[in-house]
């Protein structure tokens, strides 16, 4: 049996106190309003979770993915507004990879859409031209630098990666649907120096980069989906109608229960996910494909039931559940195609066979 | 789906030491954790193999009888079982008492050295063929607003004398269920299981174990597995991979989800309410992968069928309804669950 690594209790604990004190309702409403969290990010930061499981010679904070992974969970319990996936698993990570300095504030990373034409050419004096536009980049415009994989065109090399600047790209401002920037973003041949252009020569760069980010949305809705359950439950058992708490009508348990079970199994997925992920990211295949899948199913079946347990309440913006909602339903869209991650599942159980779909389903 | 029962097979698995796996050495046990008991039971349930003469002994009656049994009753009743001999039935349901366990009407009265016992249980699976069962029953009046209390758990050979044994034949015929008739049948003081007046509890706990398992999630696995063997050779449409997919990562995570059940059990915990939400969700998606797969494949069920994979289907088909019924129904699971939130 494959041994996961444990998170350490007191990061967990020091991470659930910190976002308590900063993600205020108010904290995370005025975020929405002005695009940017300032006071959240800098005292993540000042904590060191911004760079957490980012190697110390890079400038990281160190500690392993899975330590990385159990913040990002508890960011998305209250709807941390900040772009903490985008800087400690994602584009730090890849700054780091290609050798590169990490900033001193957030850093983001181009997901890379099918709508994207964003290329780059590398020239001799090692300078990289980019070209074209990127969408959906998180916090593009607060974030220090955007981290840009340009692929090699041999699937046998790996890339380049460039840190840029936003103040030289053209942004469009845009949001998701839970109001987090999500901007367009259109590079004009801009020429980044060589000092911010960094070699990958890892050919699964690419591979790791979406396993990733499938992992960092499966951790950031296991959060919200625990939140949002236990909001749920603490709003029925004080709501009353005929004269008792709603949360004691077997109706209304029905939707406290599947809320439950499906905050349960998603971070329990989640969890071991990343475990297997930090051992060893591109031997996590199917655990982060099957927690991705198992995700995404939790987050629509959950928003509903849990709308419909808070009536027209859950409905206003004065109350807290669409903090949790809303992000769910942008979320399972982020570093996923629709079927995109189960038709992947079905794929390694195809090729697992009869005889193998047992021990996938035991791995 | 039910497991056959092949009592030659229970007895050759127990020679291996997979039976009575969590029991103390001392009763012929092997002293084992509940997870190791977890990795055993998965692989037979994902074979198919035929554990029903053992079944109910091994996952629920054995360990009750070692957690509140005297010590008498642990060396009777614990060596056979370990050995894969004794068959265990289950005496909770009665006509007037399903869901509302804790009303039922079967009456324990005192007689000399033990306790004459009159009721009706049904449902009782495997009792035609079964060798014991424990009966809840009540042995003190019904107190206002106290249900719970005077109710006690007491271990009955099913030949005792008054007891009379009916079949009652599933939807498509097949025998299994019955109901149980006691006509003031003895039973001695010795065979009170645990303390008297304290079944509740016990039963409480021996549901913990009944219900957070593997065989709550992987009733129609079997039928999965054959559609994979009948198609290998053949690449899957992106309709059946995606189906494919949904399946085996739930499968993934709910056979995470009941490991952890079983680690609190290590842990010496009851988790009831953990073990209802595992059943609760495994036995609705056993229903659910059931009505993918028909969605997927081209065929009319049929029990006589020459395919492997049409007769497991047909089995389904007929026993499927059962799944979110036995062991609790899914509606008083929801109930035990929402009170565990805090709702």
């Amino acid at each position: 049996m494959t041994v996961l690594p444990e998170v350490d209790e007191l990061l967990s604990e020091s991470a659930e106190r910190l976002f308590a004190d900063t993600c205020s309702f108010d904290a995370v409403e005025a975020a929405e309003e002005t695009g940017w969290a300032p006071e959240i990010w800098q005292a993540v930061a000042d904590a060191g979770f911004a760079w957490i499981g980012l190697p110390e010679q890079a400038g990281g904070s160190g500690g392993s993915l899975a330590d990385a992974c159990e913040v990002l969970r508890i960011a998305g319990s209250f709807a941390a507004p900040i772009p903490l996936a985008e800087t400690a698993v994602l584009g730090g990570w890849l700054l780091a990879q290609a050798g590169l300095a990490l900033p001193d504030g957030a850093v983001t990373v181009v997901p890379g859409l099918r709508a994207d034409t964003l290329a780059g050419s590398l020239a001799d004096d090692g300078s990289l031209t980019l070209t074209g536009t990127a969408h959906r980049v998180p916090w593009a415009a607060s974030a220090d630098r955007i981290a840009v994989l340009v692929p090699a065109s041999g699937s046998a090399d790996g890339g380049v990666v460039a840190a840029v600047d936003p103040a030289n790209v053209q942004i469009e401002a845009a949001t998701n649907v839970a109001g987090e920037p999500r901007p367009r973003l259109t590079f004009d041949s801009l020429t980044i120096g060589a000092d911010e252009v960094g070699q990958v020569d890892d050919p699964t760069t690419v591979q790791q980069l979406r396993l990733r980010g499938a992992l960092s949305r499966t951790m950031l809705m296991a959060g919200a989906l625990d939140a949002m359950s236990r909001l749920t439950v603490d709003y029925t058992s004080q709501r009353q109608q005929f004269g008792r708490p709603i949360g004691r009508f077997q109706a209304v348990q029905q939707h406290l229960v599947w809320g439950a079970q499906d905050a349960a199994i998603t971070n329990m997925a989640a969890q071991v996910a990343a475990g297997h992920a930090s051992n060893d990211l591109l031997g996590a295949r199917f655990q982060i494909a099957a927690a991705r899948t198992i995700a995404e199913g939790s987050a629509a079946t959950a928003t509903r039931g849990a709308h419909q347990a808070h009536g027209a309440m859950g409905m206003t913006q004065e109350y807290a559940l669409h903090h949790l909602s809303r992000r769910l339903w942008a979320w399972r869209h982020e570093y996923a195609q629709p079927g995109e991650w189960s038709t992947e599942v079905g794929h390694q159980a195809e090729q697992a066979g009869a005889e193998g779909l047992y021990p996938l389903i035991a791995s | 789906m039910s497991a056959g029962k092949d009592a030659e097979f229970s007895r050759k698995l127990a020679q291996k030491g997979w039976v009575g796996m969590a029991l103390p050495t001392r009763y012929g046990g092997h002293d084992r954790t509940a997870v190791d008991r977890f990795v055993v039971v998965e692989e037979l349930l994902s074979h198919g193999a035929p554990i029903g003469h053992h079944w109910v002994a091994d996952r629920q009656t054995g360990s009750v009888i070692n957690r509140f049994g005297t010590e008498e009753q642990r060396e009777r009743f614990l060596p056979p079982i370990c050995r894969g001999e004794l068959s265990f039935s289950i005496g909770m349901s009665e006509p007037d008492s399903g869901s509302d366990l804790a009303s039922v009407a079967t009456r324990g009265t005192r007689a000399e050295g033990g306790w004459l016992l009159n009721g009706t249980k049904v449902w009782t699976s495997g009792a035609h063929e079964n060798d014991w069962f424990v009966v809840l029953c009540r042995t003190a009046p019904l107190e206002d607003g106290n249900k719970h209390q005077g109710l006690s758990q007491m271990l009955v050979d099913l030949s005792t004398e008054g007891l009379e044994i009916n079949g009652i034949p599933f939807l498509d015929g097949s025998p299994g269920f019955n109901e149980v008739v006691m006509n003031d049948v003895f039973v001695p003081d010795e065979l009170v299981l645990g303390a008297l007046g304290m079944g509740w509890a016990q039963n409480t706990s021996e549901l913990a174990y009944e219900r957070g398992g593997p065989d709550r999630w992987l009733s129609t696995y079997g039928i999965v597995e054959e559609f994979l063997r009948l198609n290998e050779g053949t690449p899957l449409g992106e309709r059946a991979a995606e189906t494919l997919g949904w399946a085996t990562a739930r499968w993934w995570g709910l056979r995470n989800l009941s490991l952890s059940v079983a680690r609190m059990i290590d842990e010496g915990k009851a988790p009831s309410i953990e073990s209802s939400l595992v059943k609760e969700m495994g036995t609705r998606f056993e229903q659910d992968v059931l009505q993918r797969v028909l969605e997927l494949v081209d065929l009319e069920p049929s029990p006589e069928s020459a395919s492997l994979f049409e007769r497991m289907v047909a089995a389904a088909v007929l026993t499927g309804p059962s799944f979110t019924i036995r062991g609790g129904t899914i509606e008083i699971l929801r109930s035990v669950a929402s009170k565990g939130l805090g709702s």
